[in-house]
């Protein structure tokens, strides 16, 4: 029989939680609806009755490991199906968005991210620290002739070495958070008890490329949820293989640039300005469109969802806010520059550079770092064999 | 008397099968002397009908009227000929053209000659309309002097407001209370359970507000610090003596409303969960009163507790104290008294009823008063968190507002589980659980542990209402409601076993304010009717209205008390000797005393043992089983096998044609003589249709069917010693939605006769 486990119920715990997205967790009678109809849900302690039960009491400590926040992909079934409103769904984004909080140091800039009070200094770092630099390259004034950026941030004094340092201290962080996850799933994931047939564990290579091709690069799971996800399923992809063109663009134009200086011949391939007929500039263009388009699907979504059956929380908007001001500032950067608009040109890129450090440098304590959590929880899910019961029927669900 | 009869025949009642030219021209021909106008109508109950009747009627020469056609519970307004004519049916549509069918089983067929069987029996019917009515009289009861001050016992929440109702309607009132100030439990408590819309905050009582009212009400006296010592007489006549201080006064008073509310439970069931070890463990009564006087505190130290937990879940106190058994009714003690009329039969001494079951019955308001003193904690401490365990949340109604509102908070912590133990560690309480919503076994720390109060009414014990009653000072069968109070009858929330006593509130049945406000106002319009009818001199409560009452010749009685034992109302006291003395106000006319006397003392104007003894001798029994066919009374309860009959012949079921049906006010009535005549007249067999019995008795007089059956067992072992197979005379149980049943019954019973053969007497 179970051995008796003491709780210990955190108030605050609660209220965190319910200020991170999950305003109605209070209200779940635990009625197990959520768990019976999450496709998703493994048939061993399935998701989301537990981690509602576990966030009712406020009991911190079981969500130490709890993988399957990760392996929910908030489609929203369970809290359409709730017949409390208790939005099981938004739950468990709160707990991921908590995780985004905590998991990483310093997680100051976590607290920053949590709530819209702190924004103001979000902003003002990027802004500060680009207006410094155009104080020091022009004195604030714009420079004449042709609409040339580096004009103003010198891309190889200036945006590149700033952008390195992010890189690394993003990876870095994100190396720090991967390692403490995959530890906390190794505590709370029991591995000598097996059931059934004993099954190859997989390698650690296969794992990650069954994720990233089977999953992450077809978007399949989103269209196992018991319902409609088009909507969401092709704002995410189309925004997903948006960035993913625009990553392609911005390697092509650092490798070409910084690894001409050793192999000279492949330097124009990245000289910027390019011309509009350049593949990498149309890759570039096709990125920012696709983007826009996934960004319009995305935030409509958000727009129009039944409150009763989901909210969201100041993460979800502080991201879509974030990409909007990258992907809009971005593209006016390159329109006002082709119309030659001096005055509109050099500020718009000035907020472009602090919409893109807002992105990235933030990233690990954004909602966008279920980028690289939620990829090692897939992979850990993989490696374990935590995977969705097979269905031998469709579930249907009427209300 | 009647003896000037006018018998209508109803046409459209009585066709296709019969012609009612005919049945007139049979009238006419074997009652004529006592029925001076035989006539038949197409439709008796519209207008042209009743005029007719009210045309001949107006003529002087009748002083009764028999309508033969639709059952008497329809259109029975419509027949109402004044106070000097006596109406009664006879019931051929249902009975008979409607529930015939031919021995073989087969329906008779409309054009075809009318079989033999059809016509003895509408012959018979009819025959027996005219002879009850021959034996019926006009009831005209003497209409006592009454007070009309009703005393309402209890100066609490429920008791107050029964007070204002009484006296918003118009009524003096007496209000008393035992402790020297009003206001009972509610004044001691910081709030209750919403009472208004939205439904989803504890709000004030109010109850200092209504203190002011009755303060100010000059219809209403209220005795403080008083009890009541005895309460004597009948309903409209009660002198209660009331102690107030020493010092005794008698008050006349027409009615009472019980609203003597409950005390806490003794709380050796809760050690079960450390209390009364554990300094921490306390009631949710010693909580609510700590929040009333202002903060929450643990006793071990006096510090505001950051943990609270209130456990709902009482598996492990209901196993811990295995219930008592629950003492048998007087049913038992009086089986063999019934046969020797118990000679020396005292009152039943008052037993108090102490059981554990007075926590489980108290399980709504334990679960929300769990809901209720969480949000205390919530509201009078910061960041405190408050624990609930229940094993099952019980918050009926709009009440479940309430609760969805608790779930919201976020300091309110809620699961299921079964409550393991309480122990102490440290200076804090840890509480275990199995079978949790969490997931398997737990535990928790908590700095105060709060356990559940049960409510124990105050009927359970002390008699309360001190009754100077020959049948004791107490409600009777107590024990089978575990002490409160409650109704008799699961329709009629406000009745007891004493006609002009309502009870209302806690000593009823553990409820909400919400709920006992209710209750006051409803047993405070009961108490009301009842002064109103004791003063018109009509029945209460199930025979609302009538006339009629209980007449008794003295000059027979041989005081074996059987009446005044058997009567489930207690209506009947006796004087030294033992002859019985009537209270027509406390009487609920059910004749129970009438099927009880041997000596047939025992009359109602309109229903009397001759009168049915004449309907059974009326009816002419074959001589011989092969000519004719067997014969077999129903005696059928007016109640429930009554309407249960109508309505299985107006679903198209039919019975056998060798039935008569005669309907009796309640199988408590029926009277040994009666089964005896019919068998001494050779009839076949006897069944008694009447309510269920027993601890989940439907019967409206409560103990009618039960005693009917014991005295059956009297009459069959009376049967045995002449010769009669016993299995003649059968009593069944059937409830008024049994209709579909009861056909087969009455099929079953005959093929039963048929088998056994004919009755041995048949003939002599």
């Amino acid at each position: 029989m179970a051995y008796e486990q003491r709780i210990k119920p955190d108030l605050q715990f609660v209220k965190d939680v319910q200020a991170a997205g999950g305003e109605a967790v209070k209200k779940c009678y635990q009625c197990a609806t959520c768990s019976v109809a999450c496709p998703l849900a493994p048939p061993e302690t399935p998701f989301p009755r537990k981690e509602m039960v576990w966030a009712q009491w406020g009991l911190k400590d079981r969500f130490d490991g709890d993988i399957d926040i990760w392996l929910c992909h908030n489609c929203g079934s369970c809290s359409d199906l709730c017949p409390r409103g208790a939005r099981p769904g938004d739950l468990i984004a709160a707990i991921r968005n908590i995780t985004y909080r905590d998991l990483v140091e310093p997680t100051i800039i976590g607290k920053w991210m949590s709530s819209p009070k702190h924004l103001p200094k979000l902003i003002a770092i990027p802004a500060v620290l680009y207006l410094l630099i155009w104080l020091m390259t022009t004195g604030f004034g714009l420079p004449q002739g042709e609409i040339i950026y580096g004009k103003l941030f010198p891309g190889d004094y200036t945006i590149d070495p700033i952008f390195g340092l992010v890189a690394l201290f993003v990876a870095y962080s994100f190396y720090k958070g991967v390692m403490k996850l995959w530890k906390s799933f190794d505590q709370a994931i029991p591995t000598t008890l097996q059931i059934g047939t004993k099954t190859k564990k997989p390698t650690l290579i296969e794992s990650i490329k069954a994720v990233l091709f089977d999953e992450v690069a077809t978007h399949v799971k989103w269209n196992d949820c018991g319902k409609d996800n088009t909507e969401r399923f092709k704002g995410h992809l189309s925004l997903f293989y948006g960035f993913v063109a625009l990553a392609i663009v911005t390697s092509i134009v650092a490798v070409s640039h910084w690894g001409g200086l050793i192999v000279p011949f492949i330097a124009p391939l990245g000289h910027t300005p390019m011309p509009l007929w350049s593949p990498v500039k149309l890759l570039a263009n096709i990125g920012a469109i696709a983007l826009l388009y996934g960004l319009t699907m995305l935030t409509r979504r958000r727009i129009n969802v039944d409150p009763a059956t989901s909210t969201s929380s100041y993460y979800d908007w502080y991201l879509l806010g974030v990409i909007w001001a990258v992907a809009l500032t971005g593209l006016g950067a390159e329109i006002f520059r082709l119309a030659g608009v001096a005055s509109l040109a050099y500020p718009t890129y000035y907020l472009h550079l602090i919409a893109v450090f807002m992105l990235f440098a933030y990233l690990p304590w954004s909602k966008l770092g279920h980028l690289v959590y939620r990829t090692t929880a897939l992979v850990y899910a993989h490696q374990v064999g935590r995977l969705p019961l097979k269905r031998e029927e469709d579930k249907v669900f009427m209300i | 008397m009647a003896e000037k009869i006018g018998v209508y025949i109803d046409e459209s009642s009585v066709a296709p099968l019969l012609s009612a030219e005919e049945l007139v021209a049979f009238v006419k021909a074997k009652c004529g002397g006592a029925c001076p106008i035989v006539k038949s109508h197409k439709r008796l109950s519209s207008p042209d009908g009743v005029a007719m009747i009210k045309a001949d009627v107006a003529t002087g020469e009748l002083d009764a009227v028999l309508l033969c056609g639709t059952s008497p519970r329809v259109d029975w307004e419509l027949f109402d000929f004044g106070d000097k004519v006596i109406v009664d049916r006879v019931n051929l549509r249902e009975f008979v053209v409607l529930g015939y069918k031919n021995p073989d089983g087969s329906a008779p067929v409309p054009g075809q000659p009318v079989p033999p069987e059809l016509t003895s029996m509408v012959y018979d019917y009819l025959r027996m309309g005219v002879v009850k009515l021959q034996k019926m009289g006009t009831p005209n009861p003497e209409i006592p002097e009454t007070v009309k001050t009703i005393l309402v016992l209890g100066g609490g929440w429920t008791g107050i407001n029964a007070a204002l109702s009484a006296s918003g309607a118009g009524y003096d009132v007496v209000l008393v209370e035992k402790e020297a100030a009003l206001g009972g439990k509610a004044a001691g408590l910081y709030k209750t359970f919403p009472m208004n819309y939205p439904y989803l905050e504890a709000t004030d009582t109010g109850i200092d507000r209504l203190i002011g009212l009755v303060a100010g009400n000059g219809k209403i006296r209220v005795c403080l610090s008083t009890s009541l010592k005895l309460l004597a007489g009948a309903p409209g006549q009660y002198t209660a003596t009331l102690v107030t201080g020493g010092k005794e006064e008698n008050l006349a008073i027409g009615s009472v409303v019980l609203a003597a509310g409950w005390t806490p439970m003794d709380t050796d069931v809760l050690a079960a969960y450390g209390y009364g070890t554990l300094q921490n463990v306390i009631t949710s009564a010693q909580f609510e009163a700590m929040v009333k006087a202002g903060a929450i505190t643990r006793p071990s130290d006096g510090k505001a507790p950051k943990t609270v937990a209130f456990i709902v879940d009482v598996t492990k106190a209901m196993e811990a104290t295995p219930a008592a058994p629950v003492e048998e009714a007087p049913a038992e003690a009086a089986k063999p008294a019934d046969k020797k009329a118990g000679e020396a039969a005292e009152a039943p001494a008052f037993s108090p009823i102490k059981t554990p079951k007075h926590l489980a019955y108290s399980s709504e308001l334990t679960s929300l008063v769990a809901l209720k003193q969480a949000n205390y904690v919530r509201e009078k401490l910061d960041d405190a968190v408050a624990l609930i365990i229940y094993d099952s949340m019980m918050v009926p109604g709009l009440n479940e507002r309430y609760y969805r509102a608790a779930q919201d908070n976020p300091g309110i912590m809620l699961t299921k589980g079964t409550v393991t133990g309480v122990v102490q560690e440290g200076i804090t309480m840890v509480v275990s659980a199995t079978d949790t919503l969490l997931g398997g076994d737990i535990s928790v720390a908590a700095d105060l542990v709060v356990v559940p109060t049960g409510l124990v009414p105050a009927t359970a014990l002390d008699p309360t209402i001190n009754l100077l009653y020959r049948q004791g000072p107490a409600f009777p069968d107590l024990a089978l409601f575990d002490g409160f109070a409650d109704s008799n009858y699961i329709c009629f929330p406000y009745e007891t076993r004493r006609t002009g006593i309502y009870a209302a509130g806690c000593v009823r049945q553990p409820m909400t304010m919400a709920q006992a406000k209710e209750d006051a106002a409803g047993a405070a319009l009961k108490a009301i009717q009842c002064i109103e009818s004791a003063s018109r001199g009509v029945a209460v409560h199930p025979r609302s209205g009538d006339l009629s009452y209980p007449v008794f010749n003295f000059v027979r009685c041989t005081q074996c008390k059987r009446c005044t034992e058997e009567c489930p109302f207690g209506a009947l006291d006796d004087d030294e000797k033992g002859t019985p003395k009537p209270n027509p106000t406390r009487c609920r006319r059910c004749g129970t005393c009438m099927g009880a006397c041997p000596e047939r003392v025992i009359s109602f104007d309109n229903y009397n043992v001759d009168m049915i003894g004449s309907m059974i001798r009326e009816c002419v029994i074959p001589p011989k089983i092969e000519e004719g066919g067997p014969r077999v009374f129903i005696l059928a309860c007016e109640n429930d096998a009554y309407p249960a009959l109508d309505m299985a012949a107006l679903r198209g079921r039919k019975w056998s044609p060798y039935v008569r049906i005669i309907p009796v006010r309640c199988l408590g009535s029926v009277n040994a003589i009666w089964v005896a005549d019919a068998m001494s007249k050779g009839v076949d067999g006897v069944m008694m249709l009447g309510c269920k019995y027993g601890d989940d008795y439907q019967c409206h007089f409560v103990k009618g069917s039960e005693i009917c059956n014991r005295r059956k067992e009297n009459i069959a072992e009376s049967l045995k010693r002449l010769g009669v197979e016993p299995e003649r005379v059968e009593q069944y149980q059937v409830a008024i939605d049994e209709y579909d049943k009861i056909p087969d019954m009455i099929d079953q019973f005959m093929d039963m006769v048929l088998k056994i053969g004919p009755n041995p007497f048949k003939g002599y």
